[in-house]
């Protein structure tokens, strides 16, 4: 009884900040419905841990209106019974930062409270956030001292719903690629980046309250991803075509393409320099690609005749050209 | 319309290396489709020490269609006739390939004066000699070199002259000369002999 109600507690002080609670309820579900996305997948690495308390938390996603953090709230509670003052800070903490990483939270639990059911939970749920980032806990117990007043939760939600935003609709270009291509590890480490980068927000509001990590931030992780390669990768998912794969084809084309083509002798495009029509990997310009298929139709590198562009992979590689042209110009 | 950018960037590619190489390329007129390029003979075959001269034609559809080649200096080859110089190579015909250049074109020209392919002949007469009497053949090809794809040495003509002046009838001098290879010496010692 006495953990419904402190629950109950915890959720009037946050009904303070109801519009806003609405709003973020909003983009929990959003954002839970990507995260079980890819805890289907990953849930065979999460349970690895043995420790199980996963599955408790991700039932309690879905039972409970406000989300993570009153879900966590209510387990931490029942675990340790009674708090002191600074638990309540945490509470407001968690209102405002519920849409960061849960490893976070639950880092800044375990260095407040000695626990040991929290710290278990703590660990298990870094893992199924399948965060990397090592320094979190220390850095989030500093935040929660700092943050009490309302008005900072209201900066911090609008700061993290910015960037939710931005990153849901990089989400659904991740989507995109998944069906693609169905390849974990490579869902795993956009995900694991992503959640880096919210870490980003959420610290950066703390300091410049602008911007992401600056790239010249002495705090910035080494493992974060370029901000410059991410800004010029194209945000709206219209026309894009299978994002990571472009990412990747990119960084061998541009590694291998030669600056003129062969044929003519005229400087190679970005849509040039990506364009592989043959297997046997000679590259030309369209111009005379379109002149070759045109006669006689045999690459001049191995006299081999092109594939058909209908079903062929010429014109997968035309495509994928075309939509990679798009990324420099924007 | 000939790809001028591309043949300009072809002779300057080409005149680079021409030392190494032994091979040049140079406009015959200044619309760049009329060229004149040169290889040498290779080192072990008869036509070593000459210089040969190709006539290149570039058409239209160069570099897609294949340049139009000939010997412009009389060659002694089972693979090039005698007569007007024309080459018979696979990759100057359906063999072409953009890839190509004229350079390269010429290389494998040099290459084919070294292993020349008398089962596929351009001039039936030349290849007829290459199977059944090798040493001929060789002897009339130094012969040819020796005569047109020289031009440091002394000509033909001198060395025919020289030697009828010893008291050799011409006729004859000038089938020794032939026989030997164009080498003045060799033709007196097997005039001499015989």
């Amino acid at each position: 009884m006495d953990v419904i109600s402190n629950s109950k507690d915890a959720n009037k002080k946050k009904r303070v900040n109801r519009s806003a609670k609405l709003k973020q309820s909003k983009l929990d579900v959003r954002r839970e419905q990507w995260l079980s996305q890819v805890k289907n997948k990953g849930s065979k690495e999460e349970n690895k841990g043995g420790v199980g308390a996963k599955v408790p938390v991700s039932d309690m996603h879905e039972g409970n209106e406000g989300g993570r953090g009153v879900a966590i709230a209510k387990l931490v509670i029942s675990a340790v019974g009674e708090e002191n003052e600074n638990e309540g800070l945490l509470m407001s903490d968690w209102d405002s930062p519920s849409n960061s990483p849960t490893s976070n939270m639950s880092c800044s639990l375990a260095s407040n409270m000695s626990n040991r059911s929290v710290i278990n939970f703590a660990g298990s749920s870094c893992r199924s956030s399948t965060s990397s980032s090592g320094g979190c806990g220390c850095f989030y117990s500093d935040m929660t001292e700092e943050d009490d007043g309302d008005d900072g939760c209201l900066d911090d939600w609008e700061a993290i719903a910015d960037a939710l935003a931005a990153e849901d609709v990089k989400n659904e270009c991740e989507n995109k690629t998944d069906e693609n291509e169905n390849e974990n590890g490579v869902e795993m480490s956009f995900e694991s980046e992503t959640e880096r980068v919210k870490e980003g927000v959420v610290e950066d509001r703390e300091k410049v309250n602008c911007r992401a990590w600056r790239p010249d931030d002495a705090y910035r992780p080494q493992g974060l991803p370029n901000l410059l390669k991410q800004n010029s990768f194209p945000m709206n998912s219209d026309r894009h075509y299978g994002g990571g794969t472009v990412w990747g084809f990119k960084n061998v084309g541009m590694s291998l393409a030669p600056l003129t083509c062969p044929i003519c002798c005229e400087d190679l495009d970005l849509t040039d320099s990506s364009f592989l029509p043959c297997p046997c990997g000679y590259r030309l310009c369209l111009f005379c690609y379109k002149r070759i298929f045109e006669d006689n139709g045999r690459c001049p590198g191995c006299r081999k005749q092109y594939e058909q562009p209908d079903q062929g992979n010429a014109n997968a590689a035309l495509k994928l050209a075309r939509s990679y042209s798009m990324i420099p110009r924007r | 319309m000939v790809d001028f950018s591309r043949v300009q960037k072809e002779l300057q590619e080409c005149n680079k290396d021409i030392n190494v190489s032994g091979i040049s390329v140079n406009p015959k007129s200044d619309n760049l489709s009329n060229l004149i390029g040169t290889i040498t003979g290779p080192v072990g075959t008869p036509y070593e020490g000459g210089t040969f001269k190709i006539d290149i034609d570039l058409p239209g559809g160069y570099p897609f269609e294949p340049p139009k080649m000939k010997f412009a200096t009389k060659v002694w080859h089972p693979n090039i006739s005698s007569q007007s110089g024309a080459i018979c190579l696979d990759i100057l015909k359906d063999q072409w390939s953009p890839a190509l250049t004229i350079k390269t074109a010429l290389l494998s020209i040099q290459a084919l004066l070294s292993a020349p392919a008398p089962d596929d002949p351009q001039d039936a007469v030349v290849a007829q000699q290459y199977l059944k009497d090798y040493q001929t053949f060789a002897n009339t090809a130094r012969y040819w070199t020796e005569s047109f794809a020289k031009t440091s040495s002394a000509g033909v003509e001198e060395k025919v002259g020289k030697l009828a002046e010893m008291g050799f009838p011409e006729a004859l001098v000038r089938t020794t000369l032939e026989a030997v290879g164009g080498d003045e010496n060799l033709a007196l010692e097997k005039l001499l002999s015989g």
